[in-house]
């Protein structure tokens, strides 16, 4: 009997410790945004040691990072990096966005058995490798590569920092994980479907793009989703290839560039004060910012999903 | 009579597995043709091999003939979507695709080629009063195919067949996903068409054999047993095979 | 019929921008990994742990009880242009120092070299080896004039043969070496899952044991999806604001650290883990579940000693795709550590990871893309075994093979 309780008493415990890890577990959201929101809106609420309240206005829309002397000003605007971060971000997107469709089409219904295998494995590989390696092949190569392309069409480039630079290696980030994502989707399209279509008469190719494709679209559509998400948060690898533009928009695909993330790296080996803090308040821009972008993609995803094409 | 299909010594092999059988059937026009058996005996296997369906199964071998009117539908230099286009094909179970009706039915005709709307418009609203379905759905063309119930699909589907104009109509059980009101529909839809259009039917229920067709081929096996004017077949089959099938011995 | 149609084209055209599209993917592997192996597989040997991140200069005398002279010949055979002194057991070379000024390079040391190792002058107590690609600045004798780099290698070893007591030598140490990072590297991974894996596994068991199917469940579970979504600079912000502060206060650390890295990296992997052990503990039949309570075991027991068990391979799954985790983060520990390489290592002072390192050594002036392009060789490798090893464990719980461990 003795035994019996206390196997039950060891039971209720290990139980309420369990639950106490789960608990802690979802509470890392509720902390991570408190902290953020915390932080991210004391510059705009306390005297920051004597510089003065940063304007949220002017935070949010100005085009200039900083104006005047750093640690001595609290002139700081990010509206020109809310822009750029979201330009770049859709850039990379839709040159994504095809690439990883076609690659999903070829891996799940056109490659052989054997070679659509392998490249399902090499994609998922790809999609493993940390960003601060692509970042690495983007500072490595694709730099030179742009500068010597702005040097064929004449344009001004600071030896290769640019639009360009930064879209294309976010797009060769995102590519793996939304290619896997849309080849799952592809890969489940009910095979009636297509038999459906190959008896009408159509050929292989126009059934993959008129009714794998469409069947596939809900599949797609989270891929996305998610290929933006990754290329709004990406941090180190965009500031090896970005530049560190201090203000203004930069629309053209040569100019230098910043994203709201690059911009939070930046000096971060010798800042203090206002300057660290301010971090914080572009942190909590940019998950405000993921948050309507998630919202807004779902939205339209709850639409689209339901079939007509 | 016309010849529509004439296969000749057909056989077809699954890798090492013989499915069909020096199969020799003639499939008349404008009649309905049922193919019956018990479950893997080849029946489907077969309707499959009229229009080059088996082509998307890797590992198949196909010996001897089919002739599809003049052409020999195995020949190297036969196209394969020109087959596919004069026959039409409805599955056992409703697989529309997931776009409107309307685009269902529009399907077929415009991977062929561009249309005008009016054209296309007519085309879809004739398909869709030739398969019975066109009262029930005029109003809501453009909704979603996915929201017809299962007979209604079903009903689409030949519909989307039909607007290819097809010469033939091969049908894979196509009731017996269904229930029984759904499936009385769709077998007066084929005594209609039949005016019309060749069809061949596989069935699972000889009910539905002697219900609707012209002429019945009992499958048994990969062999084709007997094959016979429909009434004849049930009231005096000639193999004993047949007759135990008929009187429920197995199957 | 027209073979040569619009439709016909088209469909060509549609085949065609496929093949394309999706030799992209493919082929921009190839380029990073042609690229990253062209630039830093030079680099790739053992020495890159042995030496020192940083360049110093060193100052060394000889140690006391080692003065008897080598009077040796080298055990590896030494190219024409090497200089050797058998007395010392030292075999110099031209080299060239960090300005690119002409210089001495060591390029062999005999072991039994009275020179292998020298008393750190700098320091009490402290020794330091000799490691070939040193250079060697100047050597003062106590019987004669010291030698000077400037003046050529010949000189120099003449000088040293001819000399029999040694004074000090002054050394530049070769840097480049990635030994700390990888410590800490280990260090980070060790920390990290001894915090994430029993939290992880614990909140997944209750979820999944004890929490099932209920609602409240199904809320903590949306609560923990929702930090995937959360990039992982974020977390380093959360690292910052609420880890640094927390490992101040108990310990001795006086900034960022690896204990406040570990946490960070705790936060990350959680959602990870719990996603993959709830679904190997959802594979787990519930007729183990069942048998082993109706034999009278407790809860508790069922849980641990039948359910854990049979699960371990997803569990083990997990643990893989944290440590690929960890290896791979960058940002996060740049705000939660720092960015500031280091060769001696403790848990309470910063340091950099591996890939934390190639961050460093890109922002500095001058980029080093060699050296980065070796530890991304490293990444890379370690990356590529993981994955293989979860692909391998995930076929083999499909097939059933792994498990029955009642």
């Amino acid at each position: 009997m003795k035994n019996n309780q206390a196997k039950k008493w060891i039971d209720q415990l290990v139980e309420k410790i369990l639950f106490l890890m789960a608990l802690l577990s979802a509470s890392f959201i509720v902390i991570v945004v408190l902290v953020i929101i915390e932080r991210g809106l004391s510059p705009f609420i306390s005297d920051n040691d004597g510089l003065g309240q940063v304007n949220l206005l002017r935070f949010l829309t100005g085009i200039v990072y900083l104006d005047g002397p750093t640690f001595l000003s609290n002139a700081y605007g990010i509206g020109y990096l809310i822009i750029s971060t979201l330009y770049i971000a859709l850039l990379s997107l839709l040159i994504a966005m095809p690439v990883s469709i076609f690659s999903a089409l070829f891996i799940a219904k056109i490659a052989p058995k054997f070679l659509g295998n392998t490249l399902r494995t090499i994609t998922e590989i790809l999609a493993a490798i940390p960003s601060i390696v692509y970042g690495l092949f983007g500072a490595g190569v694709i730099l030179d590569l742009v500068y010597n392309l702005s040097l064929l069409v004449g344009v001004q480039s600071s030896a290769g920092f640019s639009v360009l630079s930064t879209v294309i290696v976010l797009a060769i980030m995102i590519i793996p994980t939304m290619t896997v994502i849309a080849e799952v989707a592809i890969r489940a399209v009910q095979n009636e479907l297509i038999q459906g279509s190959l008896a009408l008469g159509a050929t292989p190719t126009q059934t993959n793009f008129k009714v794998v494709l469409a069947s596939a679209k809900s599949g797609i559509f989270t891929a996305a989703i998610l290929g933006v998400g990754r290329a709004l948060g990406e941090a180190t690898a965009v500031s090896l290839v970005a530049g560190s533009r201090r203000s203004g928009i930069s629309f053209a695909l040569f100019e230098t560039t910043a994203t709201l993330t690059s911009t939070m790296l930046q000096g971060m080996k010798e800042t203090v004060g206002l300057d660290y803090t301010i971090r914080f308040s572009i942190g909590l821009v940019l998950m405000v910012i993921i948050l309507l972008v998630n919202f807004i993609l779902n939205f339209v995803k709850s639409k689209v999903g339901r079939v007509h094409v | 009579m016309k010849k529509i299909f004439d296969t000749q010594n057909l056989s077809l092999y699954y890798g090492k597995n013989q499915a069909l059988k020096n199969i020799n059937l003639t499939i008349f026009e404008k009649s309905v043709t049922a193919l019956i058996g018990p479950s893997g005996c080849g029946k489907s296997t077969f309707l499959r091999t009229l229009n080059r369906m088996n082509d998307l199964i890797p590992d198949v071998m196909i010996q001897g003939n089919v002739w599809f009117g003049e052409i020999s539908v195995y020949d190297k230099k036969t196209d394969v979507i020109d087959i596919r286009k004069r026959i039409g094909m409805v599955f056992q179970k409703p697989n529309p695709f997931p776009m409107s009706i309307y685009d269902n039915v529009a399907y077929g005709p415009r991977c062929q080629r561009n249309y005008g709307k009016k054209e296309l418009d007519s085309l879809v609203k004739e398909a869709l009063i030739k398969s019975a379905l066109y009262e029930e759905v005029k109003d809501r063309l453009q909704k979603s195919a996915l929201e017809l119930s299962g007979g209604q699909q079903q009903r689409l589907c030949i519909a989307r067949a039909l607007a290819m104009n097809p010469e033939v109509l091969l049908m894979d059980e196509p009731t017996s996903a269904l229930d029984p009101i759904a499936t009385a529909k769709i077998e007066d839809l084929i005594v209609e068409l039949k005016k019309n259009y060749t069809i061949v039917i596989v069935t699972h229920s000889m009910q539905q054999a002697a219900r609707i067709s012209d002429q019945t081929a009992f499958f048994l096996l990969g062999d084709l047993i007997e094959v016979e004017e429909t009434k004849t077949f049930f009231a005096t089959p000639k193999d004993p095979r047949s007759e135990s099938y008929i009187t429920g011995r197995f199957g | 019929m027209s073979k040569f149609s619009l439709r016909h084209m088209l469909d060509l055209f549609l085949q065609l921008m496929t093949f394309l599209f999706s030799s992209i993917s493919f082929l921009t592997l190839g380029a990073i990994l042609v690229f990253v192996f062209n630039q830093g597989w030079s680099l790739i040997n053992i020495d890159l742990i042995r030496y020192p991140y940083e360049s110093t200069t060193l100052l060394g005398e000889p140690i006391e009880n080692q003065t008897e002279f080598c009077l040796c010949e080298p055990n590896i055979s030494l190219g024409d242009d090497v200089f050797y002194s058998s007395k010392w057991g030292i075999g110099l070379i031209e080299g060239v120092d960090l300005l690119g000024q002409a210089s001495i390079q060591l390029a062999y040391i005999h072991p039994n070299s009275p020179l292998a190792s020298l008393n750190n002058k700098g320091i009490e107590g402290n020794e330091f080896v000799l490691l070939p690609e040193y250079l060697i600045q100047k050597i003062s004798y106590n019987d004669r004039a010291t030698s000077l780099a400037r003046r050529g290698v010949e000189r120099m070893i003449n000088e040293l043969e001819s000399s029999n007591s040694i004074f000090e030598i002054e050394v530049i140490t070769k840097g480049g070496g990635i030994g700390g990072s990888i410590i800490t590297t280990l260090w980070l991974i060790g920390l990290t899952l001894l915090i994430a894996i029993p939290v992880g596994v614990g909140a997944a068991l209750y979820l999944n044991e004890y929490a099932k199917k209920s609602q409240f469940a199904n809320a903590i579970r949306s609560f923990i999806e929702t930090l995937t979504g959360v990039p992982s600079i974020i977390f380093g912000l959360l690292g910052v604001a609420i880890f640094i502060p927390f490992t101040v206060a108990l310990t001795d650390a006086t900034g960022g650290n690896l204990i406040s890295g570990a946490l960070t990296l705790s936060v990350i992997l959680l959602p990870i883990i719990i996603r993959t052990t709830e679904e190997s503990l959802k594979v787990v039949p519930i007729d183990y579940r069942n048998a082993s309570l109706a034999l009278g075991a407790s809860r508790t027991q069922t849980t641990f000693k039948v359910v854990v068990p049979n699960a371990l391979p997803g569990i083990l799954a997990a643990v893989l795709l944290g440590i690929g985790r960890i290896v791979g983060e960058s940002a996060a520990l740049i705000f939660a550590i720092g960015s500031i390489v280091r060769d001696e290592i403790r848990l309470t002072d910063k340091s950099t990871s591996l890939a934390v390192h190639i961050y460093s050594m890109m922002t500095d002036e001058p980029a080093n893309i060699e050296l980065s392009s070796t530890i991304a060789i490293i990444i890379l490798g370690i990356v590529l075994v993981l994955n293989l090893l979860i692909k391998f464990i995930s076929t083999r719980i499909m097939k059933g093979k792994i498990g029955g461990v009642i």
